[in-house]
Protein backbone atom coordinates (compact mmCIF):
# COMPACT_ATOMS: atom_id res chain seq x y z
CA UNK A 1 0.00 0.00 0.00
CA UNK A 2 1.32 3.47 -0.92
CA UNK A 3 0.73 4.81 2.72
CA UNK A 4 3.09 2.28 4.49
CA UNK A 5 5.53 2.53 1.40
CA UNK A 6 5.86 6.09 2.28
CA UNK A 7 6.49 5.14 5.83
CA UNK A 8 9.40 3.79 5.17
CA UNK A 9 12.54 5.76 4.20
CA UNK A 10 15.45 4.39 2.27
CA UNK A 11 19.37 6.23 2.68
CA UNK A 12 20.13 8.18 -0.01
CA UNK A 13 19.00 11.79 0.27
CA UNK A 14 16.79 13.44 -2.88
CA UNK A 15 17.19 17.17 -4.05
CA UNK A 16 14.79 19.66 -2.66
CA UNK A 17 15.30 21.38 -6.14
CA UNK A 18 14.26 18.52 -8.03
CA UNK A 19 11.11 20.01 -10.34
CA UNK A 20 7.81 17.84 -9.58
CA UNK A 21 8.22 15.37 -12.25
CA UNK A 22 11.40 13.67 -11.10
CA UNK A 23 10.35 13.69 -7.54
CA UNK A 24 6.85 12.09 -8.76
CA UNK A 25 9.19 9.69 -10.35
CA UNK A 26 10.97 8.87 -7.62
CA UNK A 27 8.21 8.60 -5.87
CA UNK A 28 7.16 5.95 -8.12
CA UNK A 29 10.35 4.31 -8.07
CA UNK A 30 10.16 3.79 -4.08
CA UNK A 31 11.45 6.33 -3.09
CA UNK A 32 8.78 7.45 -0.93
CA UNK A 33 10.63 10.46 1.26
CA UNK A 34 9.95 12.45 -2.80
CA UNK A 35 6.72 12.69 -1.43
CA UNK A 36 8.34 15.28 2.09
CA UNK A 37 9.30 17.65 -0.90
CA UNK A 38 6.41 18.20 -2.71
CA UNK A 39 4.44 18.11 0.38
CA UNK A 40 6.97 20.87 1.44
CA UNK A 41 6.50 22.82 -1.70
CA UNK A 42 2.97 22.53 -2.67
CA UNK A 43 1.70 23.03 1.35
CA UNK A 44 1.44 27.10 0.88
CA UNK A 45 -1.25 26.89 -1.92
CA UNK A 46 -2.93 24.22 -0.58
CA UNK A 47 -3.46 25.55 2.84
CA UNK A 48 -4.10 29.06 1.95
CA UNK A 49 -6.71 27.47 -0.58
CA UNK A 50 -8.18 25.61 2.52
CA UNK A 51 -8.23 28.26 4.94
CA UNK A 52 -10.05 30.34 2.57
CA UNK A 53 -12.94 28.11 2.09
CA UNK A 54 -12.75 25.92 5.42
CA UNK A 55 -13.14 27.33 9.08
CA UNK A 56 -10.42 27.81 10.69
CA UNK A 57 -10.85 24.86 13.36
CA UNK A 58 -11.09 22.29 10.33
CA UNK A 59 -8.39 23.79 8.53
CA UNK A 60 -5.09 21.39 9.15
CA UNK A 61 -7.39 18.09 9.36
CA UNK A 62 -8.74 18.96 5.85
CA UNK A 63 -5.31 19.76 4.58
CA UNK A 64 -4.21 16.53 5.60
CA UNK A 65 -6.67 14.30 4.51
CA UNK A 66 -5.79 16.06 0.59
CA UNK A 67 -2.12 15.00 0.86
CA UNK A 68 -2.79 11.46 2.92
CA UNK A 69 -5.45 11.52 -0.58
CA UNK A 70 -2.42 12.74 -2.75
CA UNK A 71 -0.41 10.12 -1.52
CA UNK A 72 -2.87 6.99 -1.94
CA UNK A 73 -2.92 8.16 -5.55
CA UNK A 74 0.04 9.52 -6.85
CA UNK A 75 1.18 5.78 -8.14
CA UNK A 76 -1.98 6.18 -10.43
CA UNK A 77 -0.82 9.83 -11.05
CA UNK A 78 -0.44 10.26 -14.95
CA UNK A 79 1.28 13.80 -15.66
CA UNK A 80 -0.77 14.56 -18.13
CA UNK A 81 -1.98 17.52 -16.16
CA UNK A 82 0.76 19.33 -13.79
CA UNK A 83 1.03 18.40 -10.37
CA UNK A 84 -0.38 21.53 -8.93
CA UNK A 85 -3.20 21.33 -10.89
CA UNK A 86 -3.97 18.22 -10.09
CA UNK A 87 -3.38 18.93 -6.36
CA UNK A 88 -5.37 21.79 -6.79
CA UNK A 89 -8.32 19.52 -8.45
CA UNK A 90 -7.87 17.29 -5.80
CA UNK A 91 -8.14 20.07 -2.81
CA UNK A 92 -11.69 21.01 -4.25
CA UNK A 93 -13.00 17.47 -3.85
CA UNK A 94 -11.83 17.29 -0.69
CA UNK A 95 -13.43 20.62 0.54
CA UNK A 96 -16.56 19.43 -1.15
CA UNK A 97 -16.16 16.41 0.81
CA UNK A 98 -16.01 17.81 3.61
CA UNK A 99 -19.14 20.22 3.21
CA UNK A 100 -21.08 17.10 1.94
CA UNK A 101 -20.20 15.32 5.61
CA UNK A 102 -21.14 18.74 7.69
CA UNK A 103 -24.23 18.42 5.48
CA UNK A 104 -25.14 14.71 6.48
CA UNK A 105 -24.29 15.41 10.27
CA UNK A 106 -26.43 18.74 10.83
CA UNK A 107 -27.14 21.94 8.40
CA UNK A 108 -23.55 23.07 8.14
CA UNK A 109 -23.91 26.86 8.07
CA UNK A 110 -26.04 26.24 11.42
CA UNK A 111 -23.03 24.12 12.99
CA UNK A 112 -20.50 26.67 12.11
CA UNK A 113 -22.43 29.34 13.52
CA UNK A 114 -23.02 27.79 16.59
CA UNK A 115 -19.15 26.42 16.88
CA UNK A 116 -18.50 30.10 16.37
CA UNK A 117 -20.69 31.30 18.75
CA UNK A 118 -19.38 28.55 21.64
CA UNK A 119 -15.97 29.84 21.10
CA UNK A 120 -16.54 33.60 20.64
CA UNK A 121 -18.13 36.77 22.09
CA UNK A 122 -18.88 40.18 20.74
CA UNK A 123 -17.42 41.88 17.40
CA UNK A 124 -15.74 38.49 16.53
CA UNK A 125 -18.65 36.58 17.22
CA UNK A 126 -19.69 38.64 14.21
CA UNK A 127 -16.46 38.48 12.29
CA UNK A 128 -16.69 34.46 12.35
CA UNK A 129 -20.79 34.37 11.22
CA UNK A 130 -19.74 36.86 8.50
CA UNK A 131 -16.59 34.72 7.61
CA UNK A 132 -18.47 31.67 7.69
CA UNK A 133 -21.85 33.21 5.68
CA UNK A 134 -19.38 34.13 3.16
CA UNK A 135 -17.34 30.52 3.13
CA UNK A 136 -20.56 29.33 1.95
CA UNK A 137 -21.40 31.41 -0.33
CA UNK A 138 -18.57 30.61 -2.27
CA UNK A 139 -18.55 26.89 -2.11
CA UNK A 140 -22.54 27.39 -3.84
CA UNK A 141 -21.22 29.32 -6.23
CA UNK A 142 -20.54 27.15 -9.84
CA UNK A 143 -16.85 25.79 -10.39
CA UNK A 144 -15.53 28.34 -12.93
CA UNK A 145 -16.51 30.88 -10.63
CA UNK A 146 -15.34 29.93 -7.10
CA UNK A 147 -11.86 28.73 -9.29
CA UNK A 148 -11.11 32.01 -9.93
CA UNK A 149 -12.14 33.87 -7.41
CA UNK A 150 -9.48 31.54 -5.12
CA UNK A 151 -6.58 31.68 -7.36
CA UNK A 152 -7.14 35.79 -7.25
CA UNK A 153 -7.97 35.73 -3.49
CA UNK A 154 -6.50 32.83 -1.85
CA UNK A 155 -4.16 32.15 -3.83
CA UNK A 156 -3.12 35.59 -5.09
CA UNK A 157 -2.20 34.52 -8.44
CA UNK A 158 -2.26 37.63 -10.65
CA UNK A 159 -4.54 37.91 -13.49
CA UNK A 160 -2.31 37.32 -16.71
CA UNK A 161 -1.23 34.03 -13.99
CA UNK A 162 -4.70 32.63 -13.74
CA UNK A 163 -5.41 33.25 -17.53
CA UNK A 164 -1.85 31.12 -18.39
CA UNK A 165 -3.02 28.51 -16.12
CA UNK A 166 -6.81 27.98 -17.17
CA UNK A 167 -5.78 28.77 -20.79
CA UNK A 168 -7.75 31.60 -21.57
CA UNK A 169 -6.75 35.21 -22.42
CA UNK A 170 -6.51 37.88 -20.51
CA UNK A 171 -9.68 39.27 -21.10
CA UNK A 172 -11.47 36.11 -20.70
CA UNK A 173 -10.40 35.72 -17.37
CA UNK A 174 -11.47 39.73 -16.35
CA UNK A 175 -14.90 38.64 -17.49
CA UNK A 176 -15.13 35.48 -15.89
CA UNK A 177 -14.18 37.19 -12.87
CA UNK A 178 -16.39 39.69 -12.86
CA UNK A 179 -19.23 37.30 -13.26
CA UNK A 180 -18.02 35.29 -10.47
CA UNK A 181 -18.05 38.44 -8.36
CA UNK A 182 -21.42 39.33 -9.78
CA UNK A 183 -23.10 36.02 -8.69
CA UNK A 184 -21.39 36.22 -5.10
CA UNK A 185 -23.14 39.41 -4.70
CA UNK A 186 -26.58 37.84 -5.94
CA UNK A 187 -25.86 35.21 -3.71
CA UNK A 188 -25.46 36.93 -0.91
CA UNK A 189 -28.30 39.56 -1.79
CA UNK A 190 -30.52 36.27 -1.19
CA UNK B 1 -18.85 41.22 -25.60
CA UNK B 2 -19.69 45.19 -25.94
CA UNK B 3 -16.99 48.00 -25.24
CA UNK B 4 -18.85 48.54 -22.18
CA UNK B 5 -17.99 45.05 -20.61
CA UNK B 6 -14.31 45.11 -21.27
CA UNK B 7 -14.51 48.72 -19.92
CA UNK B 8 -16.48 47.24 -16.33
CA UNK B 9 -14.20 43.62 -16.59
CA UNK B 10 -10.97 45.59 -17.11
CA UNK B 11 -12.03 48.41 -14.09
CA UNK B 12 -13.36 45.69 -11.75
CA UNK B 13 -10.18 43.90 -11.62
CA UNK B 14 -7.78 46.67 -11.47
CA UNK B 15 -10.19 47.60 -8.40
CA UNK B 16 -9.34 44.06 -6.75
CA UNK B 17 -5.46 44.04 -7.80
CA UNK B 18 -5.56 47.36 -5.62
CA UNK B 19 -7.81 46.43 -2.74
CA UNK B 20 -5.03 43.18 -2.77
CA UNK B 21 -2.42 45.36 -2.48
CA UNK B 22 -3.66 47.46 0.22
CA UNK B 23 -3.67 50.68 -1.84
CA UNK B 24 -7.93 50.93 -1.30
CA UNK B 25 -9.36 49.37 2.00
CA UNK B 26 -12.85 51.66 2.67
CA UNK B 27 -14.72 52.96 -0.36
CA UNK B 28 -16.14 52.33 -3.51
CA UNK B 29 -14.49 54.57 -6.32
CA UNK B 30 -17.06 53.95 -9.08
CA UNK B 31 -20.04 55.92 -10.12
CA UNK B 32 -22.01 53.17 -11.40
CA UNK B 33 -24.55 51.51 -9.02
CA UNK B 34 -23.79 47.99 -10.28
CA UNK B 35 -20.08 48.39 -10.09
CA UNK B 36 -20.44 50.14 -6.65
CA UNK B 37 -21.81 46.81 -5.63
CA UNK B 38 -19.12 44.35 -7.00
CA UNK B 39 -16.52 46.47 -5.40
CA UNK B 40 -18.45 46.59 -2.31
CA UNK B 41 -18.92 42.47 -2.72
CA UNK B 42 -15.15 42.46 -3.27
CA UNK B 43 -14.18 44.73 -0.02
CA UNK B 44 -16.04 42.51 2.16
CA UNK B 45 -14.13 39.41 0.74
CA UNK B 46 -11.20 41.34 1.64
CA UNK B 47 -12.08 42.33 5.11
CA UNK B 48 -13.89 39.35 6.04
CA UNK B 49 -11.08 36.49 4.12
CA UNK B 50 -7.93 38.16 4.68
CA UNK B 51 -5.44 36.30 2.31
CA UNK B 52 -3.37 33.80 4.87
CA UNK B 53 0.34 33.82 4.92
CA UNK B 54 1.65 30.08 4.01
CA UNK B 55 2.75 28.28 6.98
CA UNK B 56 6.56 28.76 7.74
CA UNK B 57 9.16 26.38 7.71
CA UNK B 58 9.08 25.26 11.27
CA UNK B 59 5.06 25.09 11.02
CA UNK B 60 5.24 23.02 7.76
CA UNK B 61 7.59 20.32 9.41
CA UNK B 62 5.30 20.34 12.21
CA UNK B 63 2.50 19.51 10.00
CA UNK B 64 4.36 17.07 8.02
CA UNK B 65 5.54 14.74 11.53
CA UNK B 66 1.45 15.28 12.48
CA UNK B 67 0.60 14.04 8.43
CA UNK B 68 3.00 11.48 9.18
CA UNK B 69 1.66 10.50 12.67
CA UNK B 70 -1.92 9.74 11.34
CA UNK B 71 -1.19 7.86 8.14
CA UNK B 72 0.73 5.70 10.86
CA UNK B 73 -1.98 5.58 12.61
CA UNK B 74 -5.01 4.46 9.87
CA UNK B 75 -2.48 2.61 8.56
CA UNK B 76 -2.85 0.46 11.91
CA UNK B 77 -5.98 0.85 12.20
CA UNK B 78 -6.90 -0.48 8.38
CA UNK B 79 -3.99 -3.26 9.48
CA UNK B 80 -6.44 -4.96 11.83
CA UNK B 81 -8.40 -8.26 10.34
CA UNK B 82 -12.40 -8.02 10.68
CA UNK B 83 -12.51 -10.91 12.86
CA UNK B 84 -10.58 -9.43 15.52
CA UNK B 85 -12.11 -6.54 15.69
CA UNK B 86 -15.09 -8.21 16.01
CA UNK B 87 -13.97 -10.32 18.99
CA UNK B 88 -12.21 -7.36 20.45
CA UNK B 89 -14.69 -7.51 23.83
CA UNK B 90 -13.29 -4.49 25.14
CA UNK B 91 -14.19 -2.52 21.93
CA UNK B 92 -17.21 -4.97 21.73
CA UNK B 93 -18.27 -5.73 24.88
CA UNK B 94 -21.90 -7.18 23.47
CA UNK B 95 -20.28 -10.02 21.14
CA UNK B 96 -19.11 -11.17 24.89
CA UNK B 97 -22.04 -11.08 25.91
CA UNK B 98 -23.48 -12.83 23.03
CA UNK B 99 -20.67 -15.40 23.23
CA UNK B 100 -21.63 -15.79 27.23
CA UNK B 101 -25.39 -16.25 26.16
CA UNK B 102 -24.19 -18.55 23.45
CA UNK B 103 -22.57 -20.42 25.94
CA UNK B 104 -25.30 -20.66 27.94
CA UNK B 105 -28.11 -21.60 25.23
CA UNK B 106 -25.81 -24.40 24.24
CA UNK B 107 -25.71 -26.39 26.94
CA UNK B 108 -29.60 -25.80 28.14
CA UNK B 109 -30.20 -27.44 24.55
CA UNK B 110 -27.64 -30.24 24.93
CA UNK B 111 -28.41 -30.94 28.60
CA UNK B 112 -32.54 -30.61 28.95
CA UNK B 113 -33.55 -33.29 26.19
CA UNK B 114 -31.14 -35.73 27.84
CA UNK B 115 -32.67 -35.15 31.43
CA UNK B 116 -36.15 -35.88 29.83
CA UNK B 117 -35.59 -38.75 27.73
CA UNK B 118 -33.32 -40.38 30.26
CA UNK B 119 -35.57 -41.24 33.00
CA UNK B 120 -37.63 -44.00 32.83
CA UNK B 121 -37.53 -46.98 30.48
CA UNK B 122 -33.92 -46.99 29.15
CA UNK B 123 -31.90 -45.62 32.52
CA UNK B 124 -28.61 -47.06 31.40
CA UNK B 125 -28.62 -46.04 28.10
CA UNK B 126 -29.92 -42.53 29.43
CA UNK B 127 -27.12 -42.00 31.87
CA UNK B 128 -24.45 -42.73 29.45
CA UNK B 129 -26.42 -40.05 26.43
CA UNK B 130 -26.53 -37.62 29.31
CA UNK B 131 -22.89 -38.19 30.43
CA UNK B 132 -21.84 -37.66 26.86
CA UNK B 133 -23.87 -34.90 26.25
CA UNK B 134 -22.43 -33.49 29.67
CA UNK B 135 -19.19 -33.91 27.93
CA UNK B 136 -20.20 -32.16 24.41
CA UNK B 137 -21.81 -29.24 26.38
CA UNK B 138 -19.37 -28.61 28.76
CA UNK B 139 -16.50 -28.75 25.94
CA UNK B 140 -18.04 -26.40 24.17
CA UNK B 141 -18.89 -23.95 26.76
CA UNK B 142 -15.14 -24.16 27.76
CA UNK B 143 -14.33 -23.31 23.97
CA UNK B 144 -16.02 -20.50 23.96
CA UNK B 145 -14.98 -19.40 27.47
CA UNK B 146 -11.58 -19.91 26.13
CA UNK B 147 -12.26 -17.80 23.18
CA UNK B 148 -13.78 -15.08 25.17
CA UNK B 149 -10.86 -14.99 27.95
CA UNK B 150 -7.97 -15.05 25.21
CA UNK B 151 -9.74 -12.20 23.51
CA UNK B 152 -10.22 -10.28 26.55
CA UNK B 153 -6.40 -10.85 27.39
CA UNK B 154 -5.34 -8.62 23.87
Amino acid sequence: MATTKYMENTSNPLSPEANDEVLIAQFKAGRTEAFDFLYQRHLPSVYKRVRYVVPENDVEDVTQEIFIAAIKSLSSFRGDSQFSTWLRTLTNHKVAEFYRKRTRKQEPLLAALSEANATMTGNTSKNMEERVYLQRALQDLPENYREVLLLRFAEDLQFNEIAQLTNQNLEATKSLFRRAVAALRAHLDK
Amino acid sequence: MSQHDTNQDNHLADFADQVLQGKINTSASSSDADMVRLEETILRLKTTLPSTNAPDTAKTKQMLVRLKARMKREEETEKIPFWKKLFDFQSNPQVGMLVVIAAVLILAVITVPSLEFGGGNNPTTGTANNNANFLIGGGIVGLLLLVYWIFRRK
